[in-house]
C-alpha cells in the first residue's frame, strides 16, 4: 500500500498558511472537464455525436427528399444515380434522406428511452438503499425477478401486446431498461450512507434528509450519468433488435435498424448501401455513447482522486 | 531484549576484511507517473555487514520503501533503478542476467511487507504458499516441502503448524499472519531480511511478539535484517545501526545508541524532538513539542541544495545552494551546521531547543487531575452489543459481540480523558456512543448533566452542539464534493446558528484559530496535506463552540513531526477555549502527553483509570502493564530497565468474551479467583483487578469518588 | 456456507414466484384477456365464455394465480391452437437445441476471452490491450444480426466455406450431426459474449495485479509466468464464474435473435415466430421457462463460486 503513495505524497499546498494558495483554485467542473477533454476518446465520441445528430436534425433543412410517397419508377437506384447521392430503396425511398430520417427516430428513442430508465431506476435503487430492511429486499427481489426475463423476450412480448409507435417504443424499453440502474443506485446508496463524511454530519445532528440532499445526491449523479449514457447506446440497439425481429415501427416512419433489417432482405441482390449505411451509422452512434460515458466517469472521478 | 551494541563485537575479534553483505553504491530511483516523474531515491549508499542489523528510518516519502524495494526488484508500475549499484556478496544486481537476480532474491534474500492482511494470496493454502521458494528454486518435492514448511511455521512460533498449513490466511489474525509472512521469507534460510514496517499494522503487544521473533531468527539463522519503519522506537531497540532518510536521501548513519545518544544532523535531531516521549521526558507534561514547520519536498520538481534546508531552524543561505555529501568515517552525516558533538551529554537525548514558547506557561485549567463542578460528559455503565449476523430474515441468532461492556467515567471542563486499548478493545465505540452517533444498549451518557436518553429529537440535535466528533481520517469525513467554506459552514447551518453573513464570519475566524489561510476556503480536500485536514477537521468541530472533543485517533495516520503540530494546536486550543477532550488513541505515548487522566480498555472494558502519570509510570492492572512494556521507547535504557509483563496469544473473541476478568485468559498471574468479575476498585487511581500490581499510590484520596 | 446456501436457495425461490407474477399478470393485461389470447381472435363470445369457465377465469384474481401455479406445477404451460400442440411439448422439442447453442457459444466465448484478457491485463496499457479493447468495443457496438450477416457473407459468399443456415434437425443429435452449420451461428453469439468475457477478466486480473499478494509472490523470486499463472489467474477468474450466471439473460436475448437470423430451430425462433402471429401462450410459456432457466442458472454459478472459492467456502466456519 505503501509502494505509490510513499513517493508521491508531498504536494501542491504546503503546510505553511503563508503560502496556501500556489495553485490556481479550480472549481471541480472545470477540473472535470479538463480530464474529460484529455481523454482523446471521449471527444471522439463527442464529436461523432455532433456530428450524427447534425446530420439527422439539420440535414433534412438543406436536402429535401420525399420520405412519404413511395416512387416504384425509382427503385434500387444505386448511388449517384439520378441525383440520388446514396441511392433509393425497394419503394425508390432516397436512402440519404431516410438515414437522416431514421437517425432521427433511433436517437430520440435512444436518448429518451435511455434517460427514462436511468430515471426510473435512479429512483427505484434510491428508495430501496435508503430505507433498507425489508423495503429494501422485496424491492431487489423484484428486480432481480425482472432481470432474469432476458429483456429481449419482454420487449417482444410487450410489443406483440400493443402496438408499437415511437413514443410506445420509448416507454416500452424504458419500463424495462431500469433495472440495471437500479441496482447500481441501490449500491452506490448503501455505500454512501456509510461513508464517515455522512456519519460526521450526522454527529453535527444533521438529518437524513439533508444527507441526503447535500452528501448522498451529489455524490451518485456522477455514477447516474456514466450510466446513463450507456443506457442510451444499449437503448440504440435494443430499437434496432425489435426492428430486426419484425416489431419496430411501421412504414412510412424510419429508424436505423429497421433500415438494417430491410437491407438484410438484399444481402443476396448487391444492394450494399442498403446494408452498410444504417449498419455503420448504429455502430458509430453506439460507439459515441460509449465514448463519452467512458470519457465521463473519468471525469467524475476526478474529483475523489487524492494526491 | 539484549543491550544493542554488543552484537557488533564478534567481528572485531577477525581479521579485519569482513565483506559488507549488501552494498548499496549511488542508488537512484525513478518513478514515471502520468505526469514528471518523481525521484524517490537519489544517490543512496550504505552497507549492510553479514548477522548485522540496519534499521532505516524516516517519515512518509522519505525513500526508505523505495530503498527496499530497488533492493528487491520489486518497484511499482513505472518505478526504475536509474543509477548506482545494489551489491550483493559481492555482485552487482543490476548487472546480472534476470533469472540470476530472481534466483538470488528468491533464495538468499527474504522479504516481509507491512500489511499481513494483504501480503498473502487468498486462496491459497498455508503451506503451498510458504514453501513454494523451496518447490521453484530448490526442486523440492511436494510431500518434502509440506515438511520443511511445517518446520519453518514452527520456528516461527506458530501453535500447531501440522494443521495451519492447510489453512487458508483469512482463517489467521493479522499477529499469526505475519508469522506466515516471516515464514515463507525464510524458508530457503537467506542471508538477508527485509522488513518493511513488519509491524505498523499490529497491535503494539503483537508487534513486540513479532520484532522479538525477527530478533531471535536472525541469530538463529546468522542471518543480516534491514527494518524498515518510520518508528524511532522499533529502531532503537532493535537495529545495530541505523540510515536516517529524509527526501529521497540518506542524511545520517551510525551505530544506534550513538545516533540516539548524539544526532549530528539537524533533521535527526528534530525528529527526536517532535516525539511527545520526549517532550515528557524533558518538560514534563506541559512542555511543548517540537514541530518541525511544513512539509517535505516535492520531489518531481528539481532541488538543490539540502532537502531539510526549508524547514530547519539553522538554515543559513549556504545550505540551500550547497549538496553535502555524507561525511566519512563511522558516523556519516550530510549537514554543514550539525548538533556539536561537545553538547552531547551522555545522558539520553539532547535538551529540546524550544523555540516555541508556551504561550500561557500557567495552566488556566484547575487542578487537571480532579475534574471540577459538574463534568461535561459523564458515562455510566454503558453497554453496546451488536448483533453477530444480525441481516436477514435466515441470520438471526447467531450471537452477540460485546464491544462495549459497562464502562463508566467521567470528563471534567478543560480536562482532557484519554482512552487506550488496542484494536477491538471498544475504545472507538465508546467515542461513537458519546457523540450520538450510535445508541448503547444499556447505561446513561450525561452532557452536562442531562441523560441524552431523556431528550427529544430536537434537545438532541442542540446537545450535539457540546459534544463533538474529530476523525482519524479527516478526508474521509469530509464530502469530497464540497469546498472547505461549506464544509466549515456545514455545522452551522444544520443548527441554524446565525445568518449566511455571520457564518462566512465565523468560518474565518475558525480558520485562524487552526492556523490556516483563509484562502483555502476555495479549496477541495482532496489538496491538502494530512495535517492540514486534520486542522480542518478540528476547526469544524470547532464550528459550535463545543465544550468536549471526542478525537478518535486524530493523529495516528500522521508522520511524527506532522503529529507534533496538531497535538500542539489541540493543546492551544484546550487553553483557549476551556475544552474537554476525550483523546483515543492505541499510541500510548501520544496519550500520555495529551491526557490529564487515562482510562485503558480490554475488550470492552474499562480496566483501569487514573491520573495519566500515576496510569504509565506506576501501572496497576497487569494489562497495562504489558502494553507500556510493550510500546518502544527511544530510550534504550528503557528498554532493559522494565518489570516485563509480557502477554502471550491471542486477543479472545468479544463473541464469547471470557467470564470474570476478561484479560484473565492471557494474564500472567491469572488464579481461580480471577473467573468472578472484578469491580473497578480505588479512589483517584481505579483498576479492575484481584492482583493490582501495586497498591495506589502516594496521591491523597479525594472527598468525592470521581467515576461512577 | 450452509446458511449461504439457504439464503441463496430462499432468493432463488422467491425470484421464481415473482417472475410467475410478472407473467400472470401480463396474460391477464393482454387486450381481450387470457381467452382471447389463447383462442384467437376469430373465437365467438360463447367459446371466450365457456373458456374462462374452464379455466376458472371468472374466479377472484387470488384464485386464478393459484390456479395457474398449480397448473405450472403439473407441466401445463397452456395449448397453443395456432401450432396445434401444447405449449410444453412445442418447448420441449426445442429447449435442448437452444442449450446446445448457447452451451457451445460460452464454451468457446470463455476458452478465448480468458487468454484474451489476461494478454490485456499482463501488457496493460500498450498495444496488445488497447488493441483488443478496441475489438471489444466494435463487437459490443455491432448488431448481432448485423455480426451475423457479415459471417454469412464473408464465409457464406465471399469465401464460400460454410452453409448460411443452421442445421434444421429435429433432435439434439441430429443437429449436432452437421457440425458445419452450428460454425457461424455459434461463432456469432459467441463475439459478443467474448467481448464481454474479455473485458471482465482483464479487470479482475488488473485488479490481483496490484494486489499487495502478488508482490510478495514476485519477492519469492518466481517468475512473472508462475506469478500470472499460479497466483493471480485464479483469484482473477472466481469472479468470472459469477458472470457466468449474470450473462444468461444476455446470452439468451442473443439467442433470439441468432436462431431467428440463421434458422435455428431452437426457442428463440420459436418465440420469434410466436410474437409474429401473437401466439400468447406460447409467448408466455417460453418466457417463464427461460427466466426459471436463467435463475437456476444464476444460482448454480454462485454455488460454484461459493464452493471452489475458499474465502466463500470457509467463511461460515471462521466465527
Amino acid at each position: 500500500m505503501t509502494t505509490l503513495s510513499e513517493a508521491v505524497r508531498p504536494g501542491a499546498v504546503p503546510d505553511q498558511p503563508a503560502d496556501a494558495s500556489e495553485a490556481p483554485v479550480r472549481g471541480l467542473w472545470r477540473q472535470g472537464v479538463v480530464v474529460f477533454c484529455e481523454n482523446r476518446l471521449a471527444l471522439v465520441g463527442l464529436g461523432l455525436f455532433v456530428l450524427l445528430a447534425g446530420v439527422c436534425f439539420l440535414g433534412p433543412l438543406f436536402y429535401h427528399t420525399d420520405q412519404v410517397h413511395t416512387d416504384l419508377q425509382a427503385v434500387h437506384l444505386a448511388p449517384g444515380e439520378k441525383g440520388h447521392p446514396l441511392g433509393t430503396d425497394g419503394v425508390g425511398y432516397d436512402q440519404l434522406g431516410r438515414l437522416m430520417l431514421g437517425g432521427q427516430t433511433s436517437i430520440i428513442v435512444g436518448l429518451a428511452a435511455g434517460i427514462l430508465a436511468t430515471a426510473v431506476g435512479t429512483l427505484w435503487g434510491a428508495v430501496a438503499g435508503f430505507v433498507g430492511g425489508w423495503v429494501d429486499s422485496a424491492m431487489m427481489r423484484v428486480v432481480d425477478a425482472m432481470m432474469s426475463i432476458p429483456s429481449l423476450f419482454l420487449f417482444m412480448l410487450l410489443a406483440a401486446i400493443v402496438t408499437p409507435s415511437v413514443p410506445m417504443l420509448i416507454v416500452i424499453i424504458g419500463a424495462f431498461a431500469w433495472l440495471g440502474p437500479a441496482r447500481l443506485v441501490r449500491g452506490e446508496a448503501l455505500t454512501l450512507r456509510s461513508r464517515e463524511y455522512v456519519q460526521a454530519m450526522r454527529g453535527m445532528g444533521g438529518t437524513g434528509s439533508r444527507a441526503v440532499r447535500r452528501h448522498i445526491v451529489p455524490n451518485a449523479i456522477g455514477t447516474v450519468i456514466v450510466n446513463a449514457t450507456f443506457q442510451v447506446a444499449d437503448a440504440i440497439l435494443y430499437v434496432a433488435y425489435l426492428s430486426f425481429l419484425g416489431l419496430g415501427v411501421p412504414p412510412p416512419a424510419a429508424n436505423w435498424g429497421g433500415m438494417l433489417s430491410d437491407g438484410l432482405a438484399d444481402t443476396y441482390s448487391g444492394h450494399w448501401w442498403l446494408l452498410y449505411p444504417p449498419g455503420i451509422a448504429i455502430i458509430l452512434i453506439v460507439l459515441a455513447f460509449n465514448f463519452i460515458g467512458d470519457g465521463l466517469r473519468d471525469a467524475f472521478e476526478v474529483r475523489l482522486r487524492r494526491r | 531484549m539484549s543491550e544493542s551494541t554488543v552484537r557488533h563485537e564478534p567481528a572485531a575479534g577477525e581479521p579485519a576484511v569482513v565483506q559488507p553483505l549488501l552494498e548499496l553504491r549511488d542508488l537512484d530511483t525513478d518513478i514515471a507517473l502520468r505526469r514528471g516523474t518523481v525521484h524517490a531515491l537519489d544517490g543512496v549508499s550504505f552497507e549492510v555487514m553479514p548477522g548485522e542489523t540496519l534499521g532505516i528510518v524516516g517519515e512518509s516519502g522519505s525513500g526508505k520503501t523505495m530503498t527496499a524495494l530497488s533492493i528487491m526488484g520489486l518497484l511499482p508500475h513505472g518505478g526504475r533503478v536509474t543509477g548506482g549499484q545494489i551489491l550483493f556478496e559481492g555482485r552487482d544486481l543490476r548487472s546480472l542476467p534476470a533469472d540470476e537476480v530472481r534466483r538470488i532474491r528468491g533464495v538468499r534474500m527474504g522479504m516481509v511487507f507491512q500489511d499481513p492482511l494483504t501480503s498473502l494470496n487468498p486462496t491459497m493454502r498455508i503451506g503451498v504458499q510458504v514453501a513454494e521458494p523451496l518447490r521453484v528454486h530448490q526442486g523440492v518435492g511436494r510431500a518434502e516441502a509440506r515438511e520443511r514448511a511445517i518446520d519453518i511455521l514452527r520456528r516461527v512460533g506458530m501453535p500447531r503448524p501440522d494443521r495451519i498449513v492447510d489453512n487458508y490466511p483469512h482463517e489467521l489474525s493479522g499477529g499469526m499472519r505475519q508469522r506466515v509472512a516471516i515464514a515463507m521469507a525464510l524458508v530457503c534460510s537467506p542471508r538477508l531480511l527485509i522488513a518493511d514496517e513488519p509491524t505498523t499494522a499490529l497491535d503494539v503487544t503483537t508487534q513486540r511478539q513479532i520484532l522479538e521473533l525477527i530478533d531471535d531468527l536472525r541469530e538463529e539463522f546468522g542471518m543480516a535484517v534491514i527494518l524498515v519503519t518510520h518508528d524511532l522506537g522499533v529502531i532503537a531497540g532493535r537495529a545495530d545501526r541505523v540510515a536516517v532518510m529524509y527526501a529521497g536521501r540518506v542524511v545520517e548513519t551510525a551505530a544506534t545508541a550513538t545516533l540516539f545518544r548524539t544526532p549530528r544532523h539537524r533533521y535527526t535531531e528534530a525528529l527526536m524532538e517532535a516525539l511527545p516521549e520526549s517532550a515528557i521526558r524533558e518538560g514534563g507534561e506541559n512542555a511543548r513539542l517540537y514541530s518541525i514547520p511544513g512539509l517535505p519536498p516535492d520531489l518531481s520538481r528539481p532541488l538543490t541544495g539540502c532537502r531539510f534546508a526549508p524547514r530547519c531552524r539553522h538554515v543559513t543561505d549556504e545550505c540551500r545552494t550547497t549538496d553535502v555529501a555524507l561525511s566519512a568515517g563511522s558516523h556519516q552525516y550530510a549537514c554543514l551546521h550539525p548538533v556539536p558533538a561537545a553538547s552531547a551529554a551522555p545522558v539520553a537525548l539532547p535538551a529540546p531547543v524550544r523555540v516555541e514558547a508556551t504561550p500561557e506557561p500557567a495552566q488556566p485549567t484547575a487542578a487537571p487531575d480532579e475534574p471540577a463542578g459538574t463534568p461535561v460528559l459523564s458515562v455510566r455503565s454503558l453497554v453496546k452489543n451488536y448483533a453477530a449476523h444480525g441481516r436477514g430474515v435466515l441470520r438471526r441468532g447467531a450471537g452477540q459481540v460485546s464491544a462495549v461492556a459497562d464502562v463508566s467515567f467521567d470528563v471534567g471542563p478543560g480536562e482532557t480523558f484519554g482512552l487506550v486499548g488496542e484494536s477491538g478493545c471498544g475504545k472507538s465505540t465508546v467515542g461513537r456512543l458519546a457523540v450520538g452517533l450510535e445508541r448503547p444498549t444499556a447505561g446513561q451518557i450525561l452532557v452536562d448533566g442531562t441523560d441524552l436518553a431523556s431528550l427529544t429529537g430536537r434537545e438532541r440535535r442542540r446537545m450535539h452542539r457540546q459534544v463533538q466528533l474529530m476523525f482519524q481520517d479527516s478526508y474521509a469525513a469530509m464530502n469530497p464534493r464540497m469546498r472547505v467554506d461549506a464544509i466549515l459552514a456545514e455545522p452551522l447551518e444544520i443548527q441554524k446558528v446565525g445568518d449566511g453573513a455571520a457564518r462566512r464570519a465565523r468560518v474565518a475566524s475558525l480558520l485562524d484559530q487552526v492556523g490556516l489561510s483563509r484562502r483555502v476556503l476555495e479549496r477541495y480536500p482532496h489538496e491538502f496535506s494530512g495535517g492540514q485536514l486534520q486542522r480542518i477537521g478540528l476547526a469544524r468541530s470547532l464550528a459550535l463552540q463545543p465544550r468536549l472533543i471526542v478525537g478518535d485517533e486524530p493523529v495516528s495516520a500522521l508522520d511524527v513531526s506532522i503529529q507534533a503540530q496538531v497535538l500542539n494546536l489541540m493543546r492551544d486550543l484546550q487553553r483557549e477555549l476551556g475544552l474537554a477532550y476525550v483523546f483515543i488513541s492505541h499510541d500510548l505515548s501520544v496519550v500520555d502527553y495529551m491526557a490529564d487522566r487515562i482510562g485503558v480498555m480490554y475488550l470492552g472494558k474499562l480496566v483501569e483509570v487514573g491520573p495519566a502519570r500515576d496510569v504509565v509510570r506506576a501501572a496497576r492492572h497487569p494489562y497495562t502493564q504489558a502494553l507500556i512494556d510493550a510500546v518502544p521507547s527511544v530510550t534504550p535504557s528503557a528498554a532493559t530497565a522494565r518489570d516485563g509483563v509480557t502477554i502471550r496469544g491471542e486477543l479472545p473473541s468479544a463473541l464469547n468474551p471470557p467470564t470474570g476478568c476478561r484479560f484473565r485468559t492471557r494474564c500472567p498471574l491469572a488464579q481461580e479467583i480471577c473467573e468472578t468479575e472484578p469491580p473497578l476498585a480505588g479512589d483517584r487511581h481505579q483498576v479492575a483487578c484481584h492482583f493490582p500490581l501495586r497498591p495506589e499510590s502516594s496521591g491523597t484520596p479525594v472527598e468525592a469518588g470521581t467515576a461512577a | 456456507m450452509v446458511r449461504y446456501l439457504i439464503t441463496r436457495l430462499g432468493q432463488a425461490l422467491v425470484v421464481v414466484v415473482l417472475v410467475t407474477v410478472i407473467a400472470f399478470l401480463i396474460l391477464h393485461l393482454l387486450p381481450g384477456g387470457a381467452a382471447r389470447a389463447t383462442l384467437g381472435k376469430e373465437a365467438t363470445l360463447e367459446q371466450l365464455a365457456a373458456f374462462n369457465h374452464d379455466m376458472g377465469y371468472d374466479r377472484p384474481w387470488f384464485q386464478q394465480y393459484v390456479m395457474y401455479v398449480q397448473r405450472l406445477l403439473h407441466g401445463d404451460l397452456g395449448y397453443s391452437y395456432q401450432l396445434n400442440q401444447s405449449v410444453v411439448e412445442a418447448i420441449s422439442q426445442r429447449l435442448p437445441k437452444t442449450m446446445v447453442l448457447s452451451l457451445l457459444s460460452t464454451l468457446l466465448a470463455i476458452v478465448l476471452a480468458i487468454p484474451l484478457g489476461v494478454i490485456q491485463a499482463v501488457r496493460r496499457n500498450r498495444w496488445p490491450d488497447y488493441a483488443i479493447t478496441s475489438l471489444s468495443l466494435l463487437a459490443y457496438a455491432t448488431p448481432i444480426f448485423f455480426m451475423g450477416l457479415m459471417m454469412i457473407i464473408l464465409f457464406s459468399q465471399v469465401w464460400p466455406v460454410l452453409p448460411p443456415e443452421a442445421p434444421q434437425g429435429f433432435t439434439v443429435a441430429e443437429v449436432l450431426a452437421d457440425p458445419a452449420g452450428l460454425v457461424l451461428p455459434t461463432v456469432t453469439l459467441a463475439i459478443v459474449t467474448i467481448a464481454v468475457y474479455s473485458r471482465y477478466v482483464r479487470s479482475t486480473m488488473v485488479d490481483n495485479l496490484n494486489e499487495n499478494y502478488v508482490r510478495t509472490a514476485r519477492s519469492k523470486g518466481l517468475s512473472e509466468r508462475r506469478v500470472v499463472l499460479r497466483h493471480t489467474l485464479r483469484n482473477g477468474l472466481f469472479p468470472v464464474i459469477t458472470l457466468l450466471g449474470m450473462y444468461l439473460p444476455a446470452l439468451f436475448s442473443g439467442a433470439l435473435v441468432v436462431e431467428s437470423l440463421f434458422n435455428f430451430p431452437g426457442m428463440g425462433q420459436l418465440f420469434w415466430q410466436a410474437a409474429l402471429k401473437r401466439d400468447f401462450p406460447i409467448l408466455l410459456g417460453v418466457t417463464v421457462i427461460i427466466s426459471i432457466a436463467t435463475v437456476v442458472g444464476a444460482l448454480l454459478a454462485d454455488l460454484l463460486y461459493a464452493a471452489v472459492d475458499p474465502r466463500v467456502r470457509l467463511r461460515g466456519s471462521a466465527s
